[in-house]
């Protein structure tokens, strides 16, 4: 496969161009982004929103957070920075990990906020789990669709316009370039772009109806509000990285020293070298497995590509911690268990949805460790082994 | 801050729904006005453009339309003129036989297209940007938007125009003054740029 001669990502990684030396879009992405735009500007107009909707609304701000890194940075850089009164919102996907639940309480309670939680229905959940993995070989259409979702739903329900995300989705693809310099707007129109995966939550009502039974209220936690509704409220849903520059490495060490944030272990990802990536999910291991099995890379390669472009890092030391890739997660033992399927149907499934000219090799897949917290993941009483296929 | 209240004419001349539609989308309410009491609620007043010139005037002036619009002017309300909406607030056109003059209430009259270009000019243009206002505020210059039409104003040096477009040769595509404001082009129908055109001059306070 073809790599990015200075992030080495490669070819079959979503939204990626190469330049005629061999440099991708994502990097040079980010020299625009350090180089070109003017953060000074940025910031003060972030000061006049905040400024704008202070104290107007019955939050000043809703803050959707899932307890990772970048929500936690934000929620306490809005509170340092500007001390708001926001309503935080917590879309749980049903697999959060003890330390991220520990994490968000004493948050909480350090911060000093509200906090609205949401739980959708694991029944409907693990249906259209099933449902986008087949269709797209990604399983979490009911995480992206509910995070980005419903909390513009609580927006409405609250009367309050101002939604405050975390990450730009600049700093890992080219859905929005920061070379457009224009603010990435969290709407609806991003939201189809690539958030849903093409699939809206009326589609997904069609697609399972043959054999689930449910009504539209089911699935209205995964289905974008009018916007008509949203633009009466006069809403601005933005990313707070599209107005500071986002740094993972130094706001994370911040968020640890300031709130006692603390790492974790993820399956496939090297012990103690990224542990504030991608905590907050138990089925994360799974997610990284089916990247790997259908793009050739995973979650360490997006991780060293960070570290490369940033200039933390050696190719040589970036390339020997891209060979630990690919191992199957013991996570994927509850994933079938939760989906009702054989391990070879899994693979199946998964073979359809490969990206070329990337070829899987299911023989010669090493087993990664467990992480600590593995015993505490929920399992399906009464169901010890997966189904057999009934034709 | 009182809620925008969006008058949208009708000179009973044809599709007004596409405007209100955009304007519905954009979260703001809608009232159609036929005579000068609708003008009563009403905060700004947006004269779409789809028709004959001098047939459009004829009709301000039997609606007794042309005070109530110029009154709401003087008070800095903000007026919207969409392509035959553009037209009539100028000072004339040359689809008027007789000589039939606008609303004034922007200088320079309307020239047919000439030069042997195809007419109507119908399509996606670019829209140059050549005066900022805050009826292009998040509207990078240089965007297509679209239009149909036949006549248009030439590009002549006054301090009006906002923004211009090239079809052979350059003309008006945005003119402005004071709480009036018109476009070429159909904003209602210019997706992206054109919800957020509709949506600035919803906001939009009247002064520049």
């Amino acid at each position: 496969m073809k790599h990015c001669t200075r992030c080495h990502l490669p070819e079959t990684y979503e939204t990626i161009e190469f330049n005629d030396e061999g440099v991708c879009n994502i990097c040079d992405q980010k020299v625009f982004r350090d180089q070109s735009i003017n953060w000074g500007e940025r910031k003060s107009a972030l000061d006049d929103l905040i400024e704008t909707y202070r104290g107007q609304y019955e939050y000043d701000c809703i803050v959707p957070f899932s307890g990772g890194k970048d929500s936690t940075f934000t929620l306490y850089y809005l509170m340092e920075q500007y001390q708001l009164k926001p309503l935080v919102v917590q879309f749980n996907h049903h697999f959060l990990r003890p330390t991220v639940l520990e994490n968000n309480n004493r948050t909480f309670k350090q911060l000093g906020v509200e906090v609205h939680s949401f739980t959708p229905n694991w029944k409907v959940v693990k249906r259209v789990m099933l449902e986008s993995l087949i269709r797209k070989g990604d399983f979490c259409w009911h995480c992206h669709t509910g995070i980005f979702a419903y909390p513009m739903h609580v927006a409405l329900k609250y009367n309050t316009p101002l939604v405050i995300w975390g990450e730009p989705s600049s700093e890992y693809t080219s859905y929005y370039d920061y070379r457009e310099n224009e603010i990435e707007m969290v709407d609806e129109t991003r939201f189809n772009r690539f958030v849903n995966l093409g699939i809206t939550a009326e589609d997904m009502s069609g697609m399972i109806s043959h054999d689930f039974k449910h009504d539209a209220r089911d699935l209205k936690p995964f289905t974008y509000p009018p916007v008509r509704e949203l633009k009466r409220l006069r809403y601005r849903s933005f990313c707070l990285g599209s107005y500071i520059p986002w740094d993972v490495k130094r706001q994370s060490e911040l968020i640890m020293q300031k709130l006692g944030w603390k790492g974790e272990d993820v399956e496939g990802m090297p012990p103690g070298k990224y542990p504030y990536e991608k905590i907050e999910c138990y089925m994360q291991g799974v997610r990284d497995y089916i990247k790997y099995l259908k793009r050739g890379y995973s979650r360490v390669s997006q991780m060293v590509a960070l570290d490369l472009r940033n200039g933390r890092m050696t190719m040589e030391e970036a390339q020997s911690l891209i060979t630990a890739e690919g191992k199957r997660p013991p996570s994927l033992d509850h994933f079938l268990e939760y989906l009702e399927l054989t391990e070879d149907e899994f693979n199946a499934i998964v073979l359809k949805t490969v990206v070329p000219p990337f070829k899987p090799n299911f023989d010669e897949i090493e087993d990664a460790p467990r992480t600590w917290d593995y015993e505490q993941w929920y399992r399906e009483p009464g169901q010890t082994q997966a189904r057999r296929a009934e034709g | 801050m009182q809620p925008s209240l969006i008058g949208v004419l009708d000179l009973n001349m044809g599709n007004i729904a596409s405007v209100m539609n955009a304007i519905d989308y954009c979260g703001f309410d809608t009232q159609v006005v036929r005579e000068s009491n609708d003008f009563v609620n009403i905060t700004h007043l947006i004269i779409p453009g789809v028709g004959h010139y001098e047939t459009a005037v004829q009709r301000l002036l039997k609606e007794g339309l042309v005070e109530p619009i110029k009154e709401f002017v003087e008070q800095q309300h903000p007026v919207l003129g969409i392509c035959l909406g553009m037209q009539l607030l100028h000072a004339g056109s040359e689809e008027s036989k007789n000589g039939v003059a606008g609303l004034g209430l922007l200088p320079g009259k309307f020239r047919r297209f000439t030069g042997g270009q195809r007419v109507p000019h119908i399509g996606w243009n670019d829209v140059a940007i050549t005066n900022e206002h805050p009826l292009f505020s998040g509207v990078k210059s240089g965007r297509d938007f679209y239009f149909v039409h036949s006549y248009c104003l030439p590009v002549e040096a006054d301090n009006t125009v906002l923004a211009t477009t090239h079809y052979e040769r350059p003309f008006v595509s945005s003119s402005g003054s004071g709480s009036v404001v018109g476009v070429q082009f159909h904003p209602e129908k210019s997706q992206r740029n054109g919800l957020q055109l509709l949506e600035n001059f919803c906001v939009w306070g009247g002064q520049c």
